[in-house]
């Protein structure tokens, strides 16, 4: 695995964010899994729409002035594409 | 009365037990004929809304063969207008380009495709049926399509050996996902035991072969490695997560089944979905509750710290070689039925029976 930041995240094909209505949580459902996302993770999601993730940063800290979120938006981001579940379309 | 202390996240839905193939190790019920009702359209529909008010979360379509249901892409479509994360799993050999469009365009999330080996020929004449290249034109058309895509490979004694032939041959596919699961050992896999369980020797290898792509890089190549469990070391496997915590499955003809093969275990009383809902099933019927929990458990389980990691192991694979569901899975080594596992495994490297073939005879 590559440990260069993902510059430009979109969730692979067969990964969904889904509202669950029973349980009231948001998550991550893909083959055979799923993950619950905490609502930073939620915000981060909702972003990777194939805007750079400089951009996804400054989106984020225009909706909550005041942090920082750069290294954990960096490192959720890593996660998830260590899982398969993003990828970054910068390097395809 | 116990009640269940989680919600199911998993619905098998068996469309059909109607197949093509002939695997030697289906999990589809031995008595074939018996079962041969399908439910129709309007109650799988029903069946899948209350499956997500339940709180289900995947709904895994198979068979038999999901595909030659006529109405498969309005039950995709069904399934997925519910908010269902939907898999479906095929033999491939009906699943044509237009099948395929018509499944993506109904919204199908993932599809899963079995192959039975890497050599054509075995392919073949394990399915019981020509369709390896068939199986290779699905594959390739899925991905063309942008499907996510898993190669199902259920490994036994006759394919053990080719497995970085299976690894290379997934690579070259594209596939993003690999299913490398041992045969379970009940219905018709247990009827064929003999023929189709390994040696250490070839787990031993098949082990090391996974473990090298593992360590080249698996290149955006996912490997699952599900392991026989008649040579786990010491405990069983945690089957189904627990009986009646996890998930259900619905039969062709509509009755509801806490596992794919728990006809195999006489006494016990399926409901339908078409006498009750999902729910009352779930929470209340008889059959989901005799195995759930901890206090239907005999000794050694009772009493041990493992009660609750692993269940008490399979219920069917209990019933099968003890006479008893309620036994500790032989597979265990505190069980007293143990030996039977060696003694398995000792008949299986002592002789080389002919498959028996998946057929529809009742």
């Amino acid at each position: 695995m590559t440990s260069q930041p993902i510059a430009r995240p979109v969730l692979s094909v067969g990964t969904r964010y889904r509202w669950d209505k029973i349980r009231e949580q948001h998550q991550l459902v893909f083959p055979e899994g799923m993950m619950v996302l905490n609502d930073s993770g939620t915000a981060i999601v909702g972003l990777c729409d194939g805007r750079s993730t400089s951009d996804l940063i400054a989106t984020l800290k225009g909706t909550y002035p005041g942090s920082d979120p750069t290294d954990d938006v960096h490192e959720f981001l890593r996660q998830l594409a260590d899982k398969g579940l993003l990828r970054d379309t910068s390097v395809d | 009365m116990t009640h269940p202390s989680t919600r199911p996240l998993a619905l098998l839905a068996e469309l059909t037990y109607r197949c093509p193939l002939q695997c030697p190790y289906c999990s589809n019920p031995l008595e074939l004929g018996k079962y041969r009702q399908e439910l129709d359209t309007a109650t799988w529909a029903r069946v899948f809304g209350e499956a997500a008010e339940l709180g289900v979360v995947q709904l895994h379509l198979s068979g038999g063969e999901p595909l030659v249901r006529r109405d498969i892409n309005e039950l995709v479509r069904e399934a997925r207008q519910v908010g269902l994360y939907t898999n479906l799993s095929t033999g491939a050999t009906v699943a044509d380009e237009a099948k395929l469009e018509g499944l993506r365009e109904a919204g199908l999330d993932h599809l899963q495709v079995s192959l039975l080996d890497t050599l054509p020929e075995s392919n073949d004449r394990l399915a019981g049926a020509p369709s390896f290249d068939r199986k290779r034109e699905a594959v390739l058309g899925a991905k063309r399509l942008g499907f996510p895509v898993t190669l199902n490979v259920v490994l036994h004694r006759q394919n053990l050996d080719r497995i970085e032939e299976v690894i290379a041959l997934a690579r070259e596919w594209r596939v993003d996902r690999l299913e490398l699961a041992h045969a379970q050992y009940t219905g018709w896999a247990f009827r064929n035991r003999a023929a189709l369980m390994p040696t250490r020797q070839q787990l031993d290898g098949a082990h090391a072969a996974v473990e090298a792509a593992r360590a080249a890089g698996t290149s955006g190549l996912d490997i699952l490695h599900v392991l026989p469990d008649y040579y786990f070391e010491q405990y069983p496997k945690a089957c189904l997560q627990g009986w009646g915590m996890v998930s259900m499955t619905v039969a062709p003809d509509g009755f509801v089944l806490p596992c794919q093969t728990a006809r195999e275990i006489p006494g016990l009383e399926f409901p339908n979905v078409q006498d009750f809902s999902l729910e009352d099933i779930w929470v209340s019927a008889p059959v989901f509750q005799r195995f759930r929990g901890t206090e239907w458990m005999p000794e050694p389980c009772r009493s041990c710290d493992q009660r609750e990691v692993d269940f008490g192991g399979c219920r069917c694979q209990a019933f099968l070689m003890t006479g008893d569901p309620a036994a500790t899975d032989p597979v265990c080594s505190l069980s007293p039925h143990h030996h039977l596992v060696d003694e398995a495994l000792q008949e299986a490297q002592q002789s080389n029976p002919p498959l028996q073939f998946r057929v529809m005879s009742s």
